[in-house]
């Protein structure tokens, strides 16, 4: 029987393995060779049997350093990954036409050094390219930043793996998606919402879900149905009854948490795990509300759940370390990174992005608009800006409604919400959208209601270069960020940047938000930022802790990598 | 063996369309030569010689000369350099006239990129059969991104400055407010060119040329023949052709092997860069004029930003009226080969035929290069210099 014809991934070598196997054996070594003629002795790119310079019958392989300098570059606009076409100048001589990888595309400049990285190009083979020595710095420290997270022990690790039952309560978006992890986790679920219609709409996305992962191939249907078979859905607390695990995804309000856990806490077991996927509400105030705080703690998922690897595990004063340890371990189970991180508002990801946000707000009062705010931040390295990932994720709505709680007023905010600008899903939000398309366009409606923003402030709009647009948003989180480690909310200066590339995209040739700190010099960062002070006000002030660094000279994480 | 005075361009036609929604190629190519031929005043059957490149389809010369009736041909020849493959095609129809191989030589070009939704591929150009290929990074093979460094390193060893590039575009917008058939008839500002998009650092979307359906065709006949069809005369005074590629590890950015095809031209005429009224200068990219002025002789190297500046370019007020139909860059680049429609246009100022408002005075001697491939990689350089007579 003819199958039909697909690319076989396996065979990596691209070209029947001929003269050139060495090259790939080399390759896959991250070593690169090229062709030395014995009778010219001139060394040639790419590999040819004869010399293409005296037309010598036969040449050696010749391993060279894979060093060399950027002889010209340009970039590709909105490559999925950073790619700049470069010819490369070899530290040998020879000149490859090739490209820049992963790494700072926008600062590569003429004469800056490069180094070959052998990559899996499109097809899964490998591909010849280059990256620099900083991006390849920021990997290690990335690397290195990931493995002091550390394991959890060997019992935690063992009572995680015995977990068999698990509920989740609230059948909304964030506990559809939790449902999901913990049936990739091999877990049995039970999806627990008084309302028939959410757990039946929960039931079809995710089922939609799955087949999707079915469909592209990352999922075999037996899969599908074994995982469908492990879900359950019930309208009551009741049947939480057997669960070792429970996460509760119910909506943010402080007094219906607090009375689903005291419930939870009469129905369950005295062993089982209570945990809340709350992004704003103090855990602290959750656990207190049960007779056994210490078995209480936040997971915070990223949404989409199911393919976000971030896990926040919120650890509260009252939470005992047993429980701690085997929420880490089942993060990992799930095939998850949990990051412990300690109680104030937005954890540690959501309130450096809140900053950031805020920031990005009063620039466009002032004067910038959507586009140059984000241009300026995917320059810098981040997969989308902050206006484009708000649209993405419906940020106006929420915004609008944090807002309103809260007893503030935004206009800009106000006009986008009742004009129904509410995103991507929209078709407008900060931008406009074509039908079916994601790429945000600038509008002209926005911009005016952003300069009638700035009227109704009564503030005077002016230019405002990209340099300053960098420095207020970047060294604003940064500053944030050294405040969390002043507070205790982290174990460790590097789990910041751990959260900010699993969970926000902050690429890991750049290492993260306090690794960049560095990588500017913290005395620099503190001058900038007093001077930011000087000219925009307190929020600037540099903290204690960065004044501290600055002061006894030392790093925030010089001692990861 | 020079061959100026042994070969006469008689016929010139330059398709008007600019998307072929409803021709097929085939169709472009037979009616570019009934259109060539008919300017020549000479008819399918005294065609002799026939020359087209890869955009022709099917079997190289055979199958187009039996789609469109080439009944009587002695000489074939489907050389395949891309956008510069036309003047190497007259090139080799002056010599083959010039050695008795053929009377009267046809010369087609013609394709539908934007028809077919082929992108900037070049019809008939196979790059999954490139032995380099395996050895490519994973990253998208467009021609800007050659071009971008090219313009980034001349900006690097010459000071040449993003307006300098600007200004090829504002002069070759200058010419095509006049030309009916130009895609894009409005004149534009430096400022202009330099507010439109980065599509690759650096060059903006303004310095690159348009992408359009498309065609032409050129008659060469020997002088008996020239003589008697009551058109100008174009003799073809000179002509050269040279190859550049990475040269096993020497990639060059800023030299194109126009310095080889021009030298070769230039002697072979017996003339200077001087001497010349018009240039029809490749224009895929404005950088790609900057090198070629330069390699040409028409200033020294590194000078070529300075030498295109407040419109030296433009026909009536600069030194050097270049591209007056407005060039790949406002007018047409059918099939992502600029070639063909550069030697068009040197033709119609050779003869004074040229739009009035563009038509340069003095039209006795004309130059037109082309550039095919990459300046960033392999490329081959065609040089022509026309002679009205």
């Amino acid at each position: 029987m003819n199958s039909p014809k697909r690319p076989d991934k396996s065979t990596s070598a691209p070209a029947p393995a001929g003269f050139d196997a060495p090259f790939w054996e080399a390759a896959r070594e991250g070593r690169l060779l090229l062709r030395h003629c014995p009778a010219c002795q001139r060394l040639h790119h790419y590999p040819r049997p004869h010399c293409p310079f005296c037309g010598h019958a036969s040449t050696e392989w010749r391993e060279v350093s894979g060093h060399g300098h950027v002889h010209a570059s340009t970039r590709v606009e909105r490559a999925p990954r950073p790619t700049a076409p470069a010819i490369v100048e070899l530290a040998e001589g020879p000149r490859i036409s090739s490209a820049v990888l992963d790494a700072d595309v926008h600062a590569l400049r003429i004469g800056d050094p490069v180094q070959v990285r052998f990559v899996p190009g499109e097809s899964g083979a490998l591909a010849l390219a280059f990256t620099t020595p900083q991006a390849e710095a920021a990997r290690r420290y990335s690397r290195a930043a990931r493995a002091a997270l550390g394991q959890p022990d060997a019992a935690a690790a063992q009572a995680a793996q015995a977990l068999q039952h698990a509920a989740v309560i609230g059948a909304g978006h964030m506990g559809s998606g939790i449902a999901l992890a913990l049936l990739a986790g091999g877990l049995q679920v039970v999806l627990i919402d008084p309302k028939d219609e959410a757990l039946q709409g929960a039931r079809e996305r995710m089922t939609q879900a799955l087949s999707d992962e079915v469909t592209r191939g990352r999922l075999s249907a037996s899969d599908m149905a074994d995982r469908l078979q492990r879900l359950r859905t019930a309208g009551g607390l009741p049947d939480a009854a057997g669960a070792q695990l429970v996460i509760e995804a119910v909506f943010e309000d402080m007094a219906l948490k607090q009375s689903v856990f005291a419930e939870l806490d009469r129905i369950v077991g005295p062993d089982a795990l209570l945990a809340s996927n709350t992004s704003t509400l103090d855990v602290g105030a959750i656990a207190a509300a049960t007779a056994h705080p210490e078995r209480v703690l936040g997971l915070h998922f990223f949404n989409p759940a199911q393919r976000m690897r971030l896990v926040e595990v919120v650890r509260a004063p009252s939470t005992g370390a047993p429980a701690l340890d085997l929420a880490r371990a089942l993060v990992q189970r799930l095939g998850k990174v949990p990051v412990v991180v300690g109680i104030c508002h937005g954890f540690v990801g959501n309130r450096l992005m809140i900053t950031r946000e805020r920031e990005a707000a009063r620039l466009l009062l002032e004067g910038a608009l959507p586009e140059q705010i984000d241009r300026v931040q995917r320059q810098f390295g981040l997969p989308m800006g902050t206006f484009e990932l708000q649209d993405m994720a419906g940020g106006i709505a929420l915004t609008y409604h944090a807002r309103r709680k809260a007893g503030q007023s935004d206009w800009l905010i106000e006009q986008l919400f009742a004009r129904g600008r509410l995103g991507l899903r929209a078709g407008k939000g900060y931008y406009r959208y074509e039908p079916g398309q994601r790429r945000p366009m600038p509008d002209p409606e926005v911009r005016a209601l952003i300069e009638q923003a700035s009227a109704e402030a009564g503030v005077q709009r002016r230019r405002i270069g990209d340099d300053e647009i960098r420095d207020r948003l970047f060294l604003l989180m940064i500053n944030e960020g050294t405040r969390l480690i002043e507070e205790g909310m982290v174990e460790r200066p590097s789990d910041i940047d751990v959260v900010w590339q699993l969970g926000y995209g902050w690429p890991d040739w750049k290492g993260g938000p306090m690794y960049h700190a560095d990588q500017l010099g913290l005395a620099q960062v503190q001058a900038r930022l007093q001077a930011l002070q000087a000219a925009h006000g307190e929020r600037f002030a540099p903290s204690a802790q960065l004044a501290r660094c600055v002061r006894e000279g030392r790093s925030l994480t010089s001692h990861t990598s | 063996m020079s061959h100026s005075g042994k070969a006469y361009i008689a016929g010139i036609y330059e398709h008007p369309t600019r998307r072929a929604d409803h021709l097929t190629t085939a169709q472009l190519h037979a009616e570019v030569t009934l259109g060539a031929l008919a300017d020549a005043g000479l008819r399918l059957e005294d065609v002799d010689g026939y020359f087209c490149g890869a955009d022709a389809p099917g079997l190289g010369a055979l199958t187009m000369a039996e789609y469109i009736g080439l009944n009587r041909l002695r000489h074939v020849d489907s050389t395949e350099s891309g956008g510069s493959a036309y003047l190497l095609h007259v090139m080799h129809a002056a010599q083959a006239i010039a050695a008795g191989q053929c009377d009267v030589a046809l010369i087609t070009m013609a394709d539908r990129p934007l028809a077919a939704g082929t992108g900037t591929r070049l019809a008939g150009v196979d790059r999954n059969t490139l032995p380099n290929l395996p050895f490519m990074a994973p990253s998208p093979p467009m021609p800007m991104y050659g071009y971008a460094m090219v313009a980034q390193r001349h900006m690097h060893d010459y000071g040449t400055r993003p307006e300098d590039l600007a200004w090829v575009r504002v002069a070759a917008s200058h010419h095509a407010q006049h030309n009916p058939h130009a895609v894009h008839r409005q004149v534009v500002t430096v400022e202009d060119v330099l507010a439109s998009s980065i599509v690759a650092d650096p060059l903006h979307r303004l310095d690159c040329c348009v992408m359009t359906d498309g065609g032409g065709a050129i008659v060469m006949v020997r002088p008996e023949i020239a003589r008697r069809l009551k058109r100008p005369l174009v003799n073809v005074r000179g002509a050269g052709s040279a190859v550049q590629h990475s040269q096993g590890g020497e990639i060059n950015l800023t030299h194109s092997a126009a310095r080889h095809s021009g030298a070769q031209a230039f002697a072979q005429a017996g003339v200077h860069p001087r001497d010349i009224r018009y240039a029809s200068i490749y224009d895929s990219f404005t950088i790609t004029v900057i090198v070629q002025l330069e390699d040409l002789g028409f200033c020294a190297k590194g000078e070529g930003g300075r030498f295109v500046t407040d419109g030296n370019l433009i026909s009536g007020q600069g030194r050097l009226p270049f591209n007056t139909d407005g060039g790949g860059l406002c007018n047409n680049h059918p099939g992502n080969k600029g070639g063909m429609t550069k030697i068009l246009e040197a033709v119609r100022q050779c003869r004074g035929e040229a739009h009035p408002a563009v038509q340069v005075p003095d039209h006795s001697l004309v130059l037109a290069n082309g550039i095919g491939g990459s300046l960033a990689g392999m490329h081959a350089a065609g040089t022509l210099i026309l002679e009205a007579q």
